[in-house]
């Protein structure tokens, strides 16, 4: 049986006397779009950057494809490509160097994967081009070729879909739907909503930095009438505990 | 940390860094650029008589204590905090790569740059003293190894020294501030403070002065110079300079490996 992808246990961040994330316990089944709902604020980004260790937990565990981050950081992160709030580059570097750089770190598989993956994300023509010359669409398009250096098991998208315009957006779903396709897993953080109802299969709802619901898109809607009346009733309910 | 896959990630700190223009025209003009300027000035003051040995103790001072040790600095600084102003520190902690690798592959990197410009710098020296020796005994070999080994020391500790601070404080304003500031003002005032005795071999130019292989300027064997350029160097034991400067690379080096390891990215 295939373990899930990301498995967390009790997981909390606190900054100082601020609690980000709360004893938040989810898992996520491999091989589909998942997406993680919240308000701004709630603590998706918080709870991504433990994820891929930026932060540190205050409590807790995360395990990645069975295996415990902490343990195995190298390992696990070798497998999962993000793209944490807006992807960032080497601004004077062109796209492939900015590539270059990430696979120098990833090793020498992942320097033969730049190609390849300016190529699936239409980017070949440019790839020599400054990343200072890039539109937002492309910026994010380049965050996913970063991603695609790791040959990932798990890609982490956090509000990919911000910034960019509607044929920026298709283009995303598209590519959202290939990897899935290939049977990778994609973690989509977003606050739209139906952006989430449209690219995901299932997803979580944190309000507060806890966990208010989690399901398959069609369970979450239930009789909600769509995924944001949902969305609101759960977590304004929520509000009144925290 | 394997050698054969940390290659590649020094590779492209060089790359960050060879690419950022505006940091390396600077640190060109900082070196190769104020050696030619010297030593054609020198060149005119002097109708071609740079007194052979004397144009090395310049260009050495030149290279290690002053522009050229500003270009290493430079160089060291915008390494030490590339990524992190870019934002791209998080992308890399993300792939796995362990936070003191990826301090650590900054310091060659930068040194490699800061090297090849003030060994360039100080190229220029030995052409001039060669070319421009006049009735002074052209320099020996020896003594040009010997002198351009003390330029390239001195470039890998200030070079290894602002990279450490810069990824301490972060900021690269900061640490060119402290660092030149330090290196030029501070130490200009420490070397004539004569009441604080061997207090004084603790500071960094005082004890590559130490190892300086020139004389003391006032005291200097060859007068062929107009321009005394100051090489901080006082009556010091050579194990107590080495140890100095040692101190200089590695504490601010740990420092900034540590800072790397524990900041969130």
């Amino acid at each position: 049986m295939t373990p899930p992808i990301i498995e967390t246990l009790g997981l909390t961040k606190r900054f100082g006397a601020r609690t980000a994330v709360r004893d938040l316990s989810l898992t996520v089944p491999a091989g589909c779009a998942f997406g993680f709902l919240g308000h701004n604020g709630a603590g998706k980004t918080t709870f991504i950057r433990m994820l891929v260790s930026l932060t540190r937990p205050s409590a807790g565990t995360i395990n990645v494809a069975g295996q415990s981050l902490s343990a195995h950081r190298e390992q696990v992160l070798a497998h999962v490509g993000a793209i944490i709030e807006e992807p960032r580059f080497h601004r004077h570097l062109t796209g492939r160097e900015n590539l270059q750089v990430i696979a120098a770190a990833r090793g020498s598989q992942a320097r033969r994967r730049i190609e390849p993956a300016l190529e699936r994300c239409g980017l070949s023509t440019r790839g020599n081009d400054r990343v200072g010359t890039y539109s937002q669409g492309m910026r994010q398009r380049l965050g996913i070729a970063r991603c695609l250096l790791a040959d990932p098991k798990l890609v982490i998208l956090d509000e990919p879909m911000n910034g960019l315009d509607p044929s920026g957006i298709l283009e995303l779903r598209a590519l959202i739907a290939g990897l899935v396709a290939e049977g990778r897993t994609v973690f989509v953080s977003s606050h739209l909503l139906t952006e989430i109802e449209k690219t995901c299969h299932a997803a979580a709802v944190i309000h507060q930095g806890r966990l208010v619901a989690v399901g398959s898109i069609t369970d979450l809607i239930g009789d909600a009438g769509s995924l944001e009346n949902r969305f609101l009733g759960l977590t304004s309910r929520a509000g009144d505990y925290a | 940390m394997n050698q054969a896959s940390v290659r590649p990630m020094i590779a492209a700190d060089i790359l960050k860094l060879r690419r950022h223009r505006a940091t390396m025209t600077t640190a060109v003009l900082l070196s190769v650029g104020m050696a030619l300027v010297y030593f054609a000035f020198i060149e005119a003051r002097h109708h071609g008589n740079l007194a052979g040995p004397q144009a090395l103790s310049d260009g050495a001072a030149l290279m290690g204590i002053y522009f050229g040790a500003f270009a290493a600095i430079l160089i060291g600084a915008e390494a030490g905090t590339a990524d992190l102003a870019s934002g791209v520190f998080r992308d890399l902690v993300a792939t796995g790569r362990s936070r003191t690798t990826l301090f650590l592959v900054r310091i060659p990197a930068a040194i490699a740059l800061a090297l090849t410009l003030t060994l360039s710098g100080f190229a220029v020296a030995v052409a001039a003293a060669y070319a421009g020796h006049g009735a002074a005994p052209a320099p020996t070999a020896g003594l040009v190894l010997e002198y351009a080994a003390w330029v390239a020391l001195s470039t890998v500790v200030q070079a290894t020294l602002a990279v450490g601070i810069a990824s301490l404080t972060g900021s690269r304003p900061v640490t060119l501030v402290a660092v030149i500031g330090w290196n030029t003002i501070a130490t200009g005032i420490l070397y004539l403070a004569s009441f604080l005795g061997p207090l004084r071999d603790l500071v960094l130019l005082i004890a590559l002065g130490g190892l300086f292989p020139g004389q003391q300027v006032g005291t200097r064997a060859h007068p062929g110079s107009s321009i005394a350029l100051n090489n901080f160097k006082l009556p010091m034991p050579v194990t107590a300079a080495v140890l100095v400067i040692l101190a200089w690379a590695v504490i601010p080096a740990i420092l900034g490996a540590w800072r790397t390891r524990t900041q969130d990215a």
